[in-house]
């Protein structure tokens, strides 16, 4: 049924990435939460014209590293000096130091672990559907244009306020996205 | 954006008060002096631990201006005039070695045991006296100081250069001195620290004990730069050009160190702990005595643990430069954790049982330490005002210094085409 159809967002094109990036400050200074920028290429200084913090991956790939250092010293003590104790050159059988590499092996990896899936759950990643991806227009975003995206859903969001916001920034084309 | 930007203007630092302070510091000499005359041997190695300790900010320094070139890294611009300042002190450096040389020409004690052995009754010296004999040793030491002499003053001489000039052409000779110079640094710099550190111990092997004095040498200078930064950006020498950002990056750069020490000095040992040969193991096992004990795990949790679980998070890297006083406590801590790593390397040889008081390590060898740092520290401040004061305090036409400074500079033909427009 065509009526079931609801607006996802508010689609606001730009043409150069200086105008994308007051757009953003614009956005951001009005107080929207539910909105996103999308550009070609990496725009140096959006992260703080739209206000973002640094990212908390991070916190997933100290976790994950952790869990590797621990896992790993006990994997070697379990299997070294308790499940199936081995002398090898007259060395103790477990010290800090011959199962480092190893150790450090695992921190390595379980923290790569941790930033990738981290990732991918802050992004909410894999996604199978998302509306902006059926839209024509945006298939810009890709190639020369710069696009500010404001959900329907932020609860700051007014059909009139917040195409005149969009429009005051100087977007050159404004439509709405459907779900 | 507007993070770069810091509204409420701070206070202008006033280090006047201060100026006095180098000389303050030198007064020291008379300890040393007195140290030279009636313990002669403890002279000797806590004089060297602090020459190792001032070395390594020479060195580091000049490592950076070399790496600034090689990467045409475009955020060291700002700081890389006071780098350029710090790797020239290296010619007085060879004034301040000036008296372990005459202590070996003319000493009775030898600070470096090969000295008085006899090649021909130690196999260990035998096999190495191409490298370890006296006359070897003079050449090699003088040669390393001119070598360091020319290579930082060129790369100082270039950059001057270009202020006035403000030619492409430094730029483009500075990365060839530089390309050059890192090869030349790396082989200097091994020689260096095997003839004046590590042949305490001739018997000794390891392949990496260059690029360990090297990494820690790197990691101090870091700590350095960030508390040189930030006390020249709140005096106003450069408030024009350094940004949160350059805080960030010397604090990244700081962070690699951190770690890349650890894991030549872990390497270091785990190689010798694994393959348990005794020519190599006696070097950790008279480390392990007393309070030689207790500094080496310093150095593992303080050199290592503490910063790099400290710094992990980026805010921190940016944020301490907020505070002179945790950039001071930065600086300082990098500064007693690469004393303690060279304490560790040169003072077990003269006291291998790492008792306290006594025979052992006493209250006048560490007087001694201290104002040996403190001589150096006041004398080589002293150059390094005086050079910092009559230039300019950041390379002003360097080609990235727009870009540094976060500043869009436009192009003549944009310029142009504005114009054009403008008439149309």
């Amino acid at each position: 049924m065509i009526n079931d159809i609801q607006a996802y967002g508010l689609l606001a094109e730009f043409h150069t990435p200086a105008d994308a990036m007051h757009a953003a400050e614009k956005v951001r200074d009005a107080g929207f939460t539910r909105w996103d920028v999308h550009t070609p290429f990496p725009v140096h200084g959006m992260d703080e014209a739209m206000g973002l913090k640094d990212s908390k991956v991070g916190w997933f790939s100290f976790l994950g590293g952790s869990t590797g250092f621990t896992l790993g010293y006990l994997m070697i003590w379990f299997m070294n000096s308790y499940n199936y104790p081995i002398v090898v050159g007259g060395k103790p059988l477990m010290s800090p130091m011959f199962p480092f590499p190893v150790v450090y092996e695992m921190t390595i990896l379980l923290s790569a672990f941790g930033a990738i899936f981290g990732m991918l759950f802050m992004n909410r990643l894999p996604k199978l559907y998302h509306p902006l991806l059926k839209n024509c227009r945006f298939k810009g975003a890709t190639h020369d244009k710069f696009y500010v995206i404001i959900e329907t859903a932020d609860p700051r969001y007014s059909d009139a306020g917040t195409r005149e916001l969009l429009e005051s920034a100087g977007c050159k084309h404004m439509e709405t996205v459907e779900d | 954006m507007s993070s770069d930007t810091n509204n409420a203007p701070e206070p202008k630092l006033d280090l006047a008060n201060w100026a006095n302070l180098p000389n303050k510091l030198m007064l020291s000499g008379i300890i040393l002096l007195i140290g030279l005359i009636f313990t002669p041997e403890k002279f000797g190695y806590t004089y060297l631990t602090g020459f190792m300790f001032f070395l390594s900010l020479t060195l580091g320094s000049m490592f950076l201006v070399i790496l600034h070139h090689l990467f045409d890294a475009y955020w060291m611009v700002p700081i890389r005039r006071f780098l350029e300042h710090i790797a020239c002190l290296t010619p007085w450096l060879g004034v301040l070695f000036l008296p372990i040389l005459i202590f070996m020409a003319f000493g009775h004690v030898d600070i470096y045991p090969w000295m008085s052995a006899d090649p021909e009754t130690d196999h260990a010296l035998h096999v190495k006296k191409v490298m370890f004999n006296k006359g070897v040793f003079y050449v090699v030491s003088i040669l390393l100081f001119a070598v360091w002499w020319w290579l930082s003053n060129s790369l100082r001489s270039h950059s001057l250069a270009q202020d006035e000039s403000g030619s492409a052409a430094c730029t483009h000779v500075l990365r060839r001195r530089a390309a050059a110079g890192i090869f030349i640094f790396a082989v200097t710099l091994t020689l260096g620290v095997i003839y004046w550190m590590k042949s305490l111990e001739y018997q000794w092997f390891s392949t990496m004990y260059g690029v360990y004095y090297f990494a820690g040498s790197v990691w101090t200078t870091l700590a350095t730069t960030y508390l040189l930064a930030a006390i020249l950006k709140r005096t106003g020498h450069l408030a024009p050009v350094i940004r949160e950002t350059t805080f960030k990056d010397i604090g990244t750069l700081f962070f690699a160190f951190t770690v890349f020490y650890a894991y030549i000095h872990f390497s270091q040992y785990f190689l010798i702990w694994n393959a348990a040969i005794p020519e190599e193991t006696f070097w950790y096992v008279k480390r392990e005595n007393g309070i030689w004990w207790s500094v080496g795990m310093l150095i593992i949790f303080g050199h290592f643990f503490l910063p790099f679980l400290s710094l992990l998070r980026i805010d921190i890297k940016k944020n301490i430069s907020l505070s002179l006083y945790y950039s001071l406590i930065l600086a300082g801590w990098a500064w007693l954790m690469h004393y303690a790593d060279m304490t560790y390397n040169i003072m077990p040889v003269p006291y291998p049982k790492g008792t306290l008081g006594g025979e052992g390590y006493g209250l006048w060898d560490f007087v001694l330490s201290i104002s040996a740092l403190a001589f150096m520290g006041g004398f080589l401040a002293k150059v390094f005002l005086r050079n910092f004061i009559s230039h300019p305090p950041y390379p002003q036409k360097d080609p990235r210094i727009a870009e540094a400074m976060g500043v869009y500079v436009e192009l003549e033909s944009e310029v142009e085409d504005k114009a054009n427009a403008s008439k149309a």
